[in-house]
């Protein structure tokens, strides 16, 4: 319980945390002055991202209720008709699906590894750790485009991994990996765990720098393995920053495009293709319709809500 | 305190103000690029191009440049390389966005690209109807990408009539010669191909999987595409797709053609001697050229052309691209420019074609020396006179503005009828996604 400010002590919580939120009359001024500097060092970055995000955003949902050839757009009738169009469309169910397999199966392997990994990393008697930190954290430095080339050229057919294949004799004859459509799709997991493991190992390992080192201790002392404190006593304790990242992680696997459009191309037969590439693709290959395309844009952006909200209120036993 | 307070608001404010006028300063800057308009127009002032490729298209605008400067000193052009993905995002996001101002004096476009873009985007272009240029002395087929509703809107430029590109030492292993392969068609091309699969081991031809080129050739090469007159889409009930796709599945199943998953790997087989032959547009030379030691060792032809398909022939392009003049343009002097290189010029052609390989699609420049010369990478046959004449027996056919969906959706069916699918069930499937397409 704070200290009371001049009033009776038998003041109830409740009206002491409205006094708290409210400053006595007598600093007014230095606290507007206060609040006032706090706004102006605010005002810059909100009006930029209030102008560059949220005015596109907003225009983008008046588009999306728009429909006509290239800049000829009225609204449509119905207004909701893009949206209504959508569950017409069996390339946008193919890349919906395509971006869900994705996501259900690599972020939780690469949240996993990269939490192993920052755990391995984080011990004090490890050495040469700055080496095997930056080791793991440099594919994230590396161009997505770049990378994706990289990997196009190793899962060739005449590439480095059937060439390493058949010379250790695990393969029989080359492999066509980016032509069947499962093989594609997990060498884009593949490439997308290599790409973004180290950057998540990070943020943990940044994690477990907060942890009280004694809460480890205490829990050997008790008789736990290192197994069971991993569980029991890291992960509880990591657990805003799993949230953290699985948010992030789940909001960059359903916006996934480079990979898409350079490592596959969406083949074979748009099997591998992510929604994000759709769109692209309806804005600017096809015959460009953005009324659509927004619509698909909106459908994404409550993909994305709907899981974050269900991650938080899973993963954030905040009171 | 105080101080330190009111110089920290301070810095804030000054922050947001070099904010502000950094967003406006750069949307005033980029007004600036533009100075075609504001040229005069006695032949003098500079236009703004942007194209892609620095060895083909920009060194022949920079040769068009040196040409017209002998007659106009003071004219110059301002060239910006633009890749053809980032060229088609950028004329979409001005037309979409009303930035018109910021389009360059003289643009290039994809051939298929065309119907598209004119009829989404009318306001990005300048017609042709007062340019003077004289539409009559280009291949027809190749005029007709780049018209909509009898108006030109595009100067053919690189020029993509298709060949078919044959390894002499190869077809001489199995017993064979160019002439074997020459007006031929594809029962007799996969009847021969087998052949030379079981004599050399090697395959007539490579291709990207789930690439519609080879079938769009096919397609062109009897004056047929994915959409009728009306623009409306015609995969099924379409008797020249049904054959090329029989043949596509022929060639694939009989190992006859290869496929390959990348651009570059479809390269290599050509350049790594893994293939016996090539069909695609003349520009495949110069990917065919880069392999020196295989000098002398290739030959052209025309392509096969399909049994039992009304209208059928051994001609067909694939590709290609033509100079646009924009709305933003400096009308009089882009026209004139134009017209009197690249509709004008035996010189611009012959310079460019001996040192980039840019072939004419003007056909006046067919009938210069230079392109009668014989090519000694193709063991002495004057190919480029050989091309100039196959693109004048080019069937025209109908690009349509959804070219590019029917296009990737005939690629979804061809990987499907490839792993077993019926066809008849695959085609009906991209025709509804094509109608979906163009349903919004």
């Amino acid at each position: 319980m704070p200290a009371e400010v001049g009033a009776t002590p038998s003041t109830s919580p409740g009206k002491t945390s409205r006094r708290r939120s409210r400053p006595p009359s007598t600093s007014t001024g230095l606290e507007r002055r206060r609040s006032l500097t706090g706004w102006t060092f605010l005002i810059p970055a909100s009006l930029v991202i209030l102008l560059m995000s949220f005015w596109p955003m907003i225009q983008a949902a008046i588009l999306s209720l728009q429909t006509g050839r290239g800049r000829d757009l009225s609204f449509a009738d119905p207004l909701w008709l893009n949206y209504q169009r959508m569950l017409d469309d069996e390339i946008l169910k193919q890349t919906l699906t395509t971006t869900f397999i994705y996501l259900i199966i690599q972020v939780p392997i690469m949240l996993g590894m990269a939490l192993i990994l920052a755990n391995l990393l984080n011990d004090p008697n490890l050495r040469f750790k700055g080496l095997w930190r930056t080791a793991i954290f440099l594919p994230s430095a590396v161009g997505l485009v770049s990378y994706a080339l990289v990997f196009r050229t190793m899962f060739a057919t005449d590439g480095l991994v059937n060439d390493i294949g058949m010379a250790l004799g695990f393969l029989d004859s080359p492999v066509n990996w980016l032509g069947q459509t499962w093989s594609a799709r997990m060498v884009i997991i593949l490439g997308l765990l290599w790409r973004w493991t180290g950057y998540n190992m990070i943020f943990y390992l940044a994690g477990l720098q907060t942890i009280e080192r004694s809460t480890l201790e205490a829990a050997k002392i008790d008789g736990a393995g290192p197994a069971k404190t991993f569980w029991y006593v890291t992960i509880p304790q990591l657990k805003p920053m799993i949230l953290l990242t699985a948010i992030m992680s789940t909001n960059g696997t359903l916006q996934l495009f480079d990979e898409s459009y350079n490592l596959t191309n969406g083949g074979p037969g748009n099997t591998s293709m992510t929604i994000s590439h759709y769109l692209y693709n309806v804005s600017f290959r096809n015959s460009p319709n953005f009324g659509y395309a927004a619509a698909i844009s909106y459908v994404i952006l409550i993909l994305v809500a709907i899981l974050a909200a269900a991650q938080i209120k899973i993963g954030d036993t905040r009171d | 305190m105080t101080t330190f307070r009111k110089f920290t608001a301070g810095a804030a404010v000054l922050t947001l103000a070099a904010a502000l006028s950094a967003c406006s300063s750069s949307s005033s800057g980029g007004g600036d690029d533009t100075s075609g308009s504001s040229s005069s127009a006695s032949g003098g002032g500079t236009l703004s191009v942007w194209c892609w490729d620095p060895n083909f298209n920009i060194y022949a605008m920079q040769a068009a440049e040196k040409i017209y400067q002998q007659d106009h000193p003071d004219f110059s052009l301002d060239i910006t390389e633009v890749s053809w993905d980032d060229l088609q995002t950028n004329l979409t996001t001005l037309a979409q966005s009303n930035q018109l101002d910021q389009l360059p004096d003289i643009f290039l476009m994809q051939n298929n690209a065309y119907q598209k873009n004119v009829v989404n985007y009318p306001d990005l272009f300048s017609d042709y109807t007062d340019s003077g240029v004289d539409f009559s002395q280009f291949p027809d087929s190749v005029v007709a990408y780049s018209t909509v509703d009898g108006v030109n809107y595009g100067l053919p430029f690189d020029n993509g009539t298709a060949i078919q590109a044959v390894r002499t030492d190869i077809l001489a292993d199995a017993g064979y010669t160019v002439d074997d392969f020459t007006d031929i068609t594809w029962d007799q091309f996969i009847t021969l191909g087998e052949d030379v699969l079981a004599k050399t081991g090697q395959p007539m031809l490579t291709g990207q999987a789930g690439s519609t080129d080879l079938i769009m050739m096919m397609l062109q090469s009897a004056g047929a595409s994915l959409f009728d007159d009306a623009g409306n889409p015609t995969i099924t009930d379409n008797d020249a797709l049904n054959a090329a796709i029989d043949v596509y599945t022929r060639l694939v199943k009989s190992g006859v053609l290869v496929e390959v998953n990348s651009w570059d790997e479809y390269i290599n087989t050509i350049v790594n001697s893994n293939t016996a032959g090539v069909i695609n547009g003349v520009w495949i030379s110069a990917s065919i050229q880069s392999a020196p030691d295989q000098s002398g060792l290739w030959a052209v032809t025309n392509l096969p052309k399909l049994d039992g398909v009304a209208g059928a022939t051994n001609y067909s392009a694939n590709g290609g691209s033509s100079w646009a003049i924009s709305s933003n343009a400096d009308y009089a002097l882009a026209a004139d420019f134009l017209n009197s290189t690249f509709a004008g010029s035996t010189e611009l052609y012959d310079t460019i074609l001996p040192a980039s390989g840019a072939l004419a699609n003007w056909i006046p420049a067919g009938q210069s020396a230079v392109y009668a010369e014989p090519q000694e990478f193709y063991g002495g046959q004057a190919i480029y006179a050989l091309v100039v004449d196959f693109a004048t027996k080019v069937p025209s056919n109908n690009t349509g503005v959804y070219y590019y969906e029917a296009r990737d959706a005939v690629g979804v069916a061809i990987t499907a009828i490839l792993n077993g699918t019926d066809p008849s069930a695959a085609l009906e499937e991209a025709q509804q996604t094509v109608e979906f397409a163009m349903g919004g």
